[in-house]
């Protein structure tokens, strides 16, 4: 799932330099992740301590589907034949589409991150690190690879308290030790014996082979 | 013109999309050496593409060979369950728990990518029974892919968008070295000396990344501010809260829903103003849900504001009364704004004196009427849902004798982009609102009633907290206003209670299932109207608003005056017109502006026409973002191609008949499929 945000304000700036800014932001993956308010809070604050007009702010959606990008940019182009600069808000794709429909020099408003797992509909505790080699079998469904903060296959570090993983999750708030919760699952089901038997180790040369 | 949807067929992504890849076949008899009855259940990918016909998991090869594999294996196989999007926890649970063959597995097996084998895992451990979750597939990468740019990669996602700098080529994704500060030199005639080597053809991404930057001129800046790549951005940490952040989102209040832009601040700041009185009123006889009323009045007939000239007929049905007085000059059948059809309607020429019918007097005090009594003149003044589903309020009173109700929910979310008439109301009108509401609670008998408002309209929220608290100081009455997350659909009834009371309203079942009744604001001022001044309802609100109105504003309006008048007395801009009557989301397109305003009118919008046509047989991609906006936790992507396929039977049994067709799938489909008009047609055909 690729989620975008506002680029920073000093990489910004200086492209609202221009007399005629047109902006166009993507509202397509707003329900999922979008910096709306950031981008509108940016332009607003630009447009008050600088004076600089932005001429046209275009809300849009789906800047990735060509066929409709190509319609929509018809209705709009006399506003982007008249506009100096053109800042596009979105994710990498939409620049891509939008500076190739257009034949003219785009600037991204955003820059794009990729977030594993969160594919689809992800409303999940857990996440998927799309490793290429699924170890789900060995742990009766709990990722070591996510749910370890260490990644560890072969069992547990040793370093946890109290069922707490010492490594502080990024969020702040402490997270359970995965492999306390791998033992666990596998002793309620009867199938300690699976954690006996030696993992393989992991491929990392599956993570290229990726259908990219 | 390039088609979007169907990828180059000799380009590498062109086969598959999955985000999953079967196991080696050893790996899983390995795993399943101690089971002996298995279960199965698979996955159907997302971003993949449907057949016309559903193709679901179990006839996939790799299911089939994985059944087959089981069997070879002297297993017992019980069974297979297909569901889409795994996933999603919600809808998998629902699945999972009604399948009794799961619970006679002694291992489940599952085909999909590791989110979805987690899900089943967490579910089957604390729901069905200790066994075993096992993983036939290894979940591939799938960086870069998104929405609708399913054709070729296009974004690597790195976190620092160099496209800036680059004239819209994408350096990462197309330079084989993921070079950015220039060429490596190696390229042989423009072609990338990597693909050269691995026998593609390939073409170096900086020479066309160079030749762009001539043809914009901007050679000069570009390459000197290249920086260099900061492989630390973005950190887990912003990672992790993104995600944590989508998360609370989604199942705020209530799961799904969408956040469209609001656009209310064309008139939410402006009182309201009557609208100028109408030389002809059209009053249809049917402006409610159930059967037409009876007409009272023929051709020639002198009419008073306010004078019964249609009257109820059959179980479902509402008075209808004149909004002026004047002459009736036709009754005959009408264009009518809701209806396909024409319509019997009333009209009246208007004589400009207002001369009230004989009939119209207050109904006295409060204390005096009692729930039999105010029935009845609610009955009589013809009252309706003014919300927009315009359902007689006389009969929304008498429940069923087995049902108790015990709590009254005032509906002030207005969810609606654009409409402000609610939030108008609520705040100029706030003595008449909380005194209907409080007629409609003794009508019912009930002792708590809560008044619910979405967050965007604090102004709303201060002044009927202000004066349900004031009230509750005097007469120990029980109201409290609840301030809701603005998130659309939270004004539907279900989406409410669940928010204020955490009640679910059973599919297919009425809020008094659960002891509720829901009202909207408009309705109780209509109410109040009705006791204190004895007037039926013969105006209402409307709010008159969109990109192509000069000056958009909140109307008072008799019911009947025609749309063309009020958007002209609002100003109106030339060229290409979209008319909507209510709000974008599930209002109803018009044809044009010679209908009358009914009780149902809870605006009036005029836009741009939409730039692309919505269409049921622009292709499904599977993204699945329908399924996750459904406030109803419906399949919307399977029941579109259901209604494709005219499989009424199936559409029943998927449950088409619990869509509330608020227009929630059709708002984030990336690809435009007129998704709830297909289900509008399907609830009439099955």
């Amino acid at each position: 799932m690729l989620v975008t945000q506002l680029k920073p304000k000093e990489e910004l700036l200086p492209i609202i330099q221009g007399e005629r800014v047109l902006t166009l932001q993507c509202y397509g993956c707003a329900g999922v992740f979008f910096p709306k308010e950031e981008i509108n809070l940016f332009l607003e604050e630009v447009t008050a301590s600088s004076g600089r007009a932005i001429v046209k702010n275009i809300i849009t959606d789906y800047l990735c589907n060509h066929e409709y990008t190509r319609a929509r940019i018809g209705l709009w182009s006399e506003d982007f034949k008249k506009a100096e600069k053109i800042i596009v808000f979105s994710c990498g794709v939409g620049v891509q589409v939008v500076s190739l429909l257009l034949g003219k020099h785009v600037y991204p408003g955003c820059d794009t991150i990729y977030l594993n797992g969160f594919q689809g509909l992800t409303t999940l505790n857990f996440d998927c690190a799309q490793c290429g080699e699924c170890f789900l079998n060995y742990t009766s469904g709990i990722c070591p690879l996510t749910a370890c903060a260490k990644s560890l296959l072969n069992g547990p570090c040793g370093g946890a308290k109290n069922g707490k993983c010492e490594v502080a999750s990024p969020t702040g708030t402490l997270m359970d030790c995965g492999w306390e919760k791998i033992y666990k699952k596998l002793e309620a089901i009867g199938r300690l014996d699976i954690l006996k038997e030696v993992i393989r180790l992991r491929d990392y040369k599956k993570l290229e082979t990726g259908i990219k | 013109m390039e088609k979007l949807f169907q990828p180059k067929a000799d380009s590498p992504q062109a086969k598959d999309y999955s985000k999953f890849v079967l196991k080696p076949k050893e790996e899983i008899i390995a795993q399943l050496k101690e089971a002996n009855k298995i279960f199965l259940i698979g996955c159907n990918k997302c971003f993949k593409e449907f057949k016309k016909e559903i193709i679901t998991a179990s006839e996939e090869n790799e299911c089939v060979e994985l059944i087959k594999m089981i069997r070879e294996e002297g297993k017992k196989f019980l069974g297979c369950l297909d569901i889409d999007f795994l996933c999603n926890r919600i809808i998998t649970e629902k699945i999972i728990l009604k399948e009794e063959k799961l619970k006679d597995a002694d291992c489940v097996l599952v085909n999909s990518c590791g989110l979805g084998v987690q899900t089943v895992a967490e579910l089957v451990e604390g729901v069905v029974a200790p066994v075993p979750v096992f993983t036939a597939a290894d979940s591939v990468p799938q960086g870069g892919q998104h929405s609708l740019a399913l054709d070729e990669e296009k974004c690597a996602a790195c976190g620092q968008c160099f496209l800036g700098l680059t004239a819209g080529i994408c350096p990462i994704v197309n330079c084989a070295k993921e070079l950015v500060n220039g060429p490596c030199g190696g390229a042989k005639n423009g072609k990338c000396e990597v693909a050269i080597a691995t026998g593609l053809d390939k073409d170096c991404a900086w020479d066309k990344i160079y030749q762009r930057l001539t043809l914009y001129g901007l050679l000069g800046d570009a390459v000197d501010t290249s920086k260099i790549r900061d492989y630390i951005k973005p950190s887990l940490k912003t990672k992790d809260a993104l995600t944590v952040s989508v998360r609370e989102r989604r199942f705020e209040g209530f799961y799904g829903g969408v956040y469209p832009l609001e656009k209310k601040e064309f008139t939410n700041h402006k009182p309201i103003r009557v609208a100028p009185e109408p030389k002809q009123v059209v009053i249809p006889l049917l402006q409610h849900s159930g059967c037409p009323a009876e007409p009272l009045v023929k051709p020639g007939d002198k009419v008073f504001v306010g004078q019964k000239i249609g009257q109820a007929k059959g179980l479902i049905s509402a008075n209808i009364h004149s909004s002026i007085s004047g002459k009736v000059v036709a009754v005959e059948p009408r264009a009518h704004p809701v209806c396909a059809d024409k319509i019997l309607s009333v009209v009246i020429e208007n004589d400009g004196e207002n001369q009230l019918a004989p009939e119209i007097k207050p109904k006295g005090e409060l204390k005096d009427l009692s729930p039999k009594k105010i029935k009845e003149i609610i009955y009589e003044a013809g009252i309706v849902g003014l919300g927009g589903a315009m359902f007689p309020a006389h009969i929304k009173l008498c429940p069923p004798e087995s049902k108790r109700i015990d709590t009254f929910i005032l509906n002030g979310a207005e969810c609606e982009p654009y409409l402000t008439a609610d939030e108008r109301i609520m705040v100029e009108r706030t003595e008449d609102v909380v005194y209907g509401m409080k007629v409609l609670m003794k009508a019912l008998g009930v002792e708590k009633g809560y008044i619910a408002i979405e967050e965007n309209k604090p102004e709303a929220i201060e002044k009927l907290r202000a004066k349900s608290e004031e009230r509750r100081a005097k007469s120990k009455e029980n109201i409290e206003v609840v301030a809701v997350k603005t998130k659309y659909p939270q004004g539907a009834e279900r989406m409410l209670i669940k928010r204020i009371l955490n009640r679910e309203v059973p599919l297919g079942g009425l809020p008094f299932d659960v002891g509720v009744l829901v009202n909207n604001v408009g309705t109780a001022v209509a109410v109040a109207e009705a006791i204190k001044t004895g007037l039926p309802l013969i105006k209402r609100v409307v709010t008159v608003s969109g990109e192509k109105i000069k000056n958009p504003e909140n109307l008072e309006v008799k019911i009947g005056a025609l749309f063309k008048d009020l958007v002209n007395f609002c100003g109106i801009d030339g060229g290409d017109l979209e008319i909507k009557m209510g709000g974008p989301m599930m209002g109803i397109v018009e044809e044009n502006l010679d209908l009358p305003v009914i009780k149902g009118t809870t605006g009036i919008l005029v836009t741009f026409p939409s730039e692309i046509k919505f269409d049921l047989l622009k292709p499904c991609i599977k993204c699945g973002r329908c399924l996750d906006v459904c406030p109803m936790e419906l399949n919307p992507s399977n029941l579109g191609l259901y209604t494709e396929s005219e499989n009424w039977k199936r559409m029943h049994s998927e449950g088409v008949l619990n869509c509330i067709e608020c227009g929630c799938c059709n708002y984030i489909c990336p690809s435009k499929r007129s998704l709830v008009e297909a289900f509008k047609l399907a609830k009439r055909k099955c």
